[in-house]
């Protein structure tokens, strides 16, 4: 089989794999928002903004993997 | 012909068009089509501020107005206020530029036959390279250099913690730049991509219903309710990320300038 055929194959393997950390991350920071704005609904402005920030911060990740795909 | 057979062919073709073009000159000095379109929200953006400070009034009465005022006051209290803090109004018209700017750019490009600067990497690493010298250098400016490099590892470590903590911090600060730039044009980018490959398939389904394959009439029809599904998504996505992209700023600036 064709070599570069091969890495090309395992960098969309490996970035497929990185997804999973950040898909992790903004499902549980997702389910943390639910639940706090379910028990505080008046706090939903300032629950939204973390989330918003914290589900950019777990994405940066995933988007580190995506840039390294163009790199290696 | 089965229409999914030449998908392969088409997208290549669909990916290709995606890439910056010269619309004028070449080489050295030109001007691809992505600059084209980030010169022409330059003026939307503003046209509309201008015109709407123009009918600015005490009592609002036009509905214009009232829409671009109802934008900065979501700048000013979602983000300035509730992100930065103390201080948080010498940085508003910084983060309302980049807020109507980076909205109006997503939002043109989701016209058919227009192009969103802001699905080009050159013109989001500029965004966000602008976006880091700023931080950085109110940063500076609020703590002076030294105090700056020094704020990086939180105070009340443990000695021998804080080098290898400031260090990780230092390369997550520059790591930012980066985040910022791809996470916009990644957006932006495979949304117009999904688009234009589900109103390919769509095209492509209605070819071969006209050759005389009825069954391939209906799919399509199913392709077209899937292309309005996610032009929806997508709309959310574009007012999203410009949301996205100001606030992170806002919160770069509040860590930079906040005292702890």
């Amino acid at each position: 089989m064709d070599g570069t055929l091969v890495i090309d194959a395992l960098k969309l393997v490996g970035y497929g794999l990185s997804t999973i950390g950040p898909g992790l991350g903004i499902g549980i920071a997702c389910y943390g928002c639910c639940v706090a704005t379910a028990r505080q609904p008046e706090l939903q402005g300032r629950l939204f903004t973390n989330f918003i920030i914290g589900a950019a911060l777990a994405e940066a990740l995933g988007l580190i993997g995506f840039v390294l795909t163009f790199i290696v | 012909m089965n229409p999914l057979e030449s998908l392969a062919e088409q997208v290549p073709h669909l990916q290709h068009s995606f890439d910056s073009a010269f619309v004028f000159g070449s080489g050295s000095f030109g001007m691809t089509q992505y600059v084209l379109w980030m010169i022409i929200c330059f003026l939307i953006t503003l046209a509309v501020v201008l015109a709407a400070s123009k009918r600015l009034t005490l009592i609002p009465t036009n509905k214009f107005a009232s829409m671009v005022e109802y934008g900065y006051e979501f700048v000013k209290k979602d983000m300035g206020e509730s992100a930065i803090g103390h201080g948080y109004k010498r940085h508003l018209p910084f983060l309302a530029t980049l807020f109507f700017f980076i909205l109006i750019s997503n939002f043109v490009g989701l016209i058919p036959g227009c192009k969103t600067p802001t699905g080009s990497i050159s013109i989001t690493w500029a965004l966000a390279a602008i976006s880091f010298v700023y931080f950085i250098y109110w940063g500076i400016r609020a703590k002076g250099l030294g105090g700056y490099l020094k704020s990086f590892a939180p105070s009340g470590l443990p000695v021998v913690m804080v080098p290898l903590v400031w260090f990780l911090e230092l390369f997550s600060t520059v790591l930012r730049v980066l985040t910022l730039a791809v996470r916009l044009y990644g957006n932006m980018f495979a949304g117009h991509m999904v688009l234009g490959i589900f109103a390919l398939l769509t095209s492509m389904f209605i070819g071969s219903a006209i050759q005389g394959a009825p069954v391939d009439g209906a799919i399509s029809i199913a392709w077209v309710l899937f292309l309005f599904a996610m032009y929806a998504l997508e709309v959310l996505v574009a007012f999203l990320q410009a949301y996205v992209f100001t606030i992170l700023s806002a919160v770069y600036i509040g860590l930079a300038t906040s005292d702890h």
